[in-house]
């Protein structure tokens, strides 16, 4: 368990040196990040010195328990929170020194989120919640919301477009969420325990539709979460433990779906790694 | 966004706290009423004081006299009397249209056993084309012959000649017909209450003689109606002087003035006269003119500008009343506002994880409060003029109405105060929502994504 990590970080490093230079520049490159909270007279180090890429097309998980950081990582990411100190730069644009309006800007045209409570407008229907984002960035109504029938259909809602979300299921309001967060076809999308609130069959649906999103949509999809099976699902993982990564891993295939799914299949290898 | 969208989810809101919006709106249409009835009163106050005012003579007209009329005359220099070449020099002043000279002649009228004095005013064409009348005809301006306008309360001053008896001892109005039968006119009164006795060179001085002169018309306004030419009698000026001089030839005339030598002037001396101004706005200057040139100068004008001082006070204070109930409103609003914003925090950090610009956010919460002050402003001042309504009929039942000088409603509501109206509701609502609406804008989009 001790040895393992190092071992791991150098085939990764390695992994990720030949990976990036064959293929891509990383969307996401993360240098450096510190986030310190004063607590009283303590200071408190939610990120210690947190460096990391990840390239277009991946779905990546960062994995920890709860106060480990992962939370507050992914705020910084998505822009709702500055860093202390370090650099994150998003689609080679340096976010970290954006003012507030500046970020609601680069949301609205680069990022997609996927909340764990589904935070649905429960004043609109499904279609009217798909097309908000588009309504934000001043689409034109019939536009906006042919756009978001076309989502409803692939992430198979389209039945639920005219009712409310809380005439839904935690299952169906999910995917409402997620058709949202495509909606605006996002660089990247962020999701926050996405299944948190959800049963573990209707997870796993959810899961996988996320995973054929990231496929066939050719979308970048970082997740966080505090379970270890629902990161299996992820094609890389970033553990988080006290504001550090702790170790970064990538599932044996990723170029396939099938791939992924005999991992998971084959008893979650990785999935005890940290714990 | 696009300012309907934005529009669509302001109007969504306040449907879905129905009844909240309901009780602010409502604190606005309290609000907004109290202030429109309130200076709707000071308005029909200052407005009927204005009528009241007008219909004792026009508010662009400045009436004249010659100091030389009254108070002592100093002997060494020609008194300044309004002369023809006086009248000359009153149109020459700028801004007067024009200006009429006003001859008074007392003479005596007689019909059957009824006489009266007869306050006659020699006035020009213009003068007469002002006089509203309920019989007859204004003389046409080419007229040769002396006709006259008797005031509608004329009639009350004949008397009984054998009884003495007439309408202010008895009540009754006297049994004279101005229109329809003829009125004789006797212009030398000297001879006529001396007729029968001798004069100074032992002649007996023979009976004046009597002139039938028609009448043109009556001014309106019945038997009891007042106005300000119901106790006149006119008649055109020029008319008049050739009456007179034919008349009286190289005697003087009685009421003109005399030289040093107590000989008769050359020409006619007024009594009054009327300049006639364009414009309300000039008429202090001109009279300042007028009063320059050595006249004393009087208009109505004058006296509607002193009490509409006092009255624009009294509207400031009521509109005042009105406003604070407008406050009260404005501060419900503000407090629907800030409720609103606790409720929707994870509503508006979800609106902002997902790039809805602040200043859209800030938007949004105005234009609920401006349409809340929208709302409010229409129902309030659908529910003044009802209000404003019922105070009029009121008041024409009540006995206030019969005191009062001038008829007409007491609560006046012009069109401009009703757009005033609804514009300070909606500037009143949204400053209210100010505060709340910034608050929201800075909002945490954090507080979206923690999970309760």
């Amino acid at each position: 368990m001790k040895a393992q990590p190092t071992l791991l970080r150098i085939y990764f490093k390695m992994q990720s040196i030949t990976y990036g230079k064959k293929h891509r520049k990383p969307i996401i490159s993360v240098r450096d990040l510190y986030k310190i909270y004063k607590v009283g007279d303590n200071r408190v180090h939610a990120l210690d010195g947190v460096s990391f890429d990840i390239f277009r097309g991946e779905f990546v998980a960062i994995v920890g328990a709860s106060g480990s950081g992962k939370s507050t990582l992914l705020n910084m990411l998505a822009g709702l929170e500055p860093p202390t100190k370090g650099e994150i730069s998003i689609a080679g644009k340096r976010i970290d020194r954006l003012s507030e309006s500046e970020l609601v800007a680069f949301r609205r045209s680069n990022v997609g989120f996927i909340f764990q409570s589904y935070n649905l407008l429960n004043t609109m229907d499904a279609e009217g919640n798909v097309a908000m984002p588009l309504m934000f960035r001043g689409v034109s109504r019939a536009e906006r919301i042919r756009k978001a029938r076309k989502l409803l259909e692939l992430v198979g809602v389209l039945d639920q477009a005219k009712h409310m979300p809380n005439q839904m299921s935690g299952g169906q309001q999910q995917r409402v969420g997620i058709a949202r967060a495509l909606v605006a076809d996002p660089k990247i999308i962020f999701a926050d325990e996405p299944t948190g609130n959800l049963d573990s069959k209707t997870s796993m649906e959810v899961l996988r539709l996320l995973q054929r999103l990231v496929r066939e949509e050719k979308q970048t999809l970082v997740m966080v979460t505090h379970d270890n099976s629902i990161a299996d699902y992820a094609d890389k993982r970033i553990r988080i433990s006290d504001g550090k990564i702790i170790s970064m891993d990538v599932s044996d295939s990723t170029s396939t779906m099938e791939g992924t799914e005999e991992n998971k299949d084959a008893g979650l290898p990785g999935g005890d790694k940290d714990v | 966004m696009k300012f309907t969208d934005l529009l669509g989810l302001s109007i969504n809101n306040l449907k879905r706290r129905r009844l909240r919006t309901f009780l602010t709106v409502l604190g606005v249409v309290i609000g907004t009423a109290s202030i429109v009835v309130m200076l709707s009163l000071g308005i029909g106050q200052s407005e009927s004081n204005k009528e009241m005012i007008e219909s004792y003579g026009s508010l662009t007209t400045i009436t004249v006299y010659s100091n030389a009329m009254y108070g002592p005359q100093d002997s060494s220099t020609e008194p300044l009397y309004i002369t023809d070449d006086a009248i000359g020099d009153f149109t020459r002043i700028r801004h007067v249209t024009g200006a009429s000279p006003i001859l008074r002649y007392t003479a005596i009228a007689k019909q059957g056993v009824y006489e009266a004095y007869l306050s006659l005013q020699g006035v020009s064409h213009e003068y007469m084309e002002n006089i509203p009348l309920s019989e007859g005809h204004i003389p046409p301006r080419d007229s040769k012959e002396l006709s006259i306008i008797y005031g509608n309360q004329a009639i009350n001053d004949f008397q009984n000649s054998k009884t003495g008896e007439g309408f202010w001892s008895t009540g009754e109005t006297p049994d004279v017909d101005l229109m329809g039968r003829s009125v004789f006119i006797i212009f030398d009164r000297d001879k006529y209450y001396s007729q029968g006795s001798t004069d100074a060179d032992g002649n007996i001085i023979s009976a004046p003689k009597k002139y039938i002169v028609p009448t043109a018309g009556i001014v309106d306004g019945g038997e009891t109606g007042y106005g300000n030419y119901s106790y006149g009698a006119y008649c055109d000026i020029e008319l008049l002087k050739d009456k007179l001089k034919s008349i009286f030839k190289k005697d003087p005339i009685p009421g003109q003035p005399t030289n040093s030598k107590g000989k008769p002037l050359s020409y006619f001396v007024y009594d009054s006269a009327e300049v006639y101004v364009d414009d309300m706005d000039h008429v202090s200057e001109v009279q300042e003119a007028i009063s320059s040139l050595g006249f004393q100068a009087s208009s109505n004008m004058e006296w509607l500008e002193q009490s509409q001082d006092s009255m624009r006070m009294q509207q400031a204070v009521l509109g005042g009343i009105g406003a604070v109930s407008l406050f009260v409103a404005a501060i419900g609003i503000a407090n629907t506002m800030m409720m609103s914003i606790y409720e929707r925090t994870k509503e508006i950090g979800v609106m902002k994880v997902l790039g809805c610009d602040m200043d859209n956010i800030r938007d949004m919460f105005l234009m609920e409060s401006g349409f809340i002050g929208l709302m409010g402003g229409v129902v309030g001042i659908i529910l003044s003029l009802s209000i404003s309504k019922i105070i009029n009929v009121l008041y024409m039942q009540s006995n206030a109405a019969m005191y009062s000088m001038s008829a007409g409603d007491i609560s006046r509501i012009p069109l401009w105060l009703l757009g005033l109206a609804l514009i300070f509701a909606v500037l009143v609502g949204m400053l209210a929502g100010l505060f709340p609406a910034l608050r929201a804008m800075r909002l945490s989009p954090l507080s979206a994504i923690r999970n309760e």
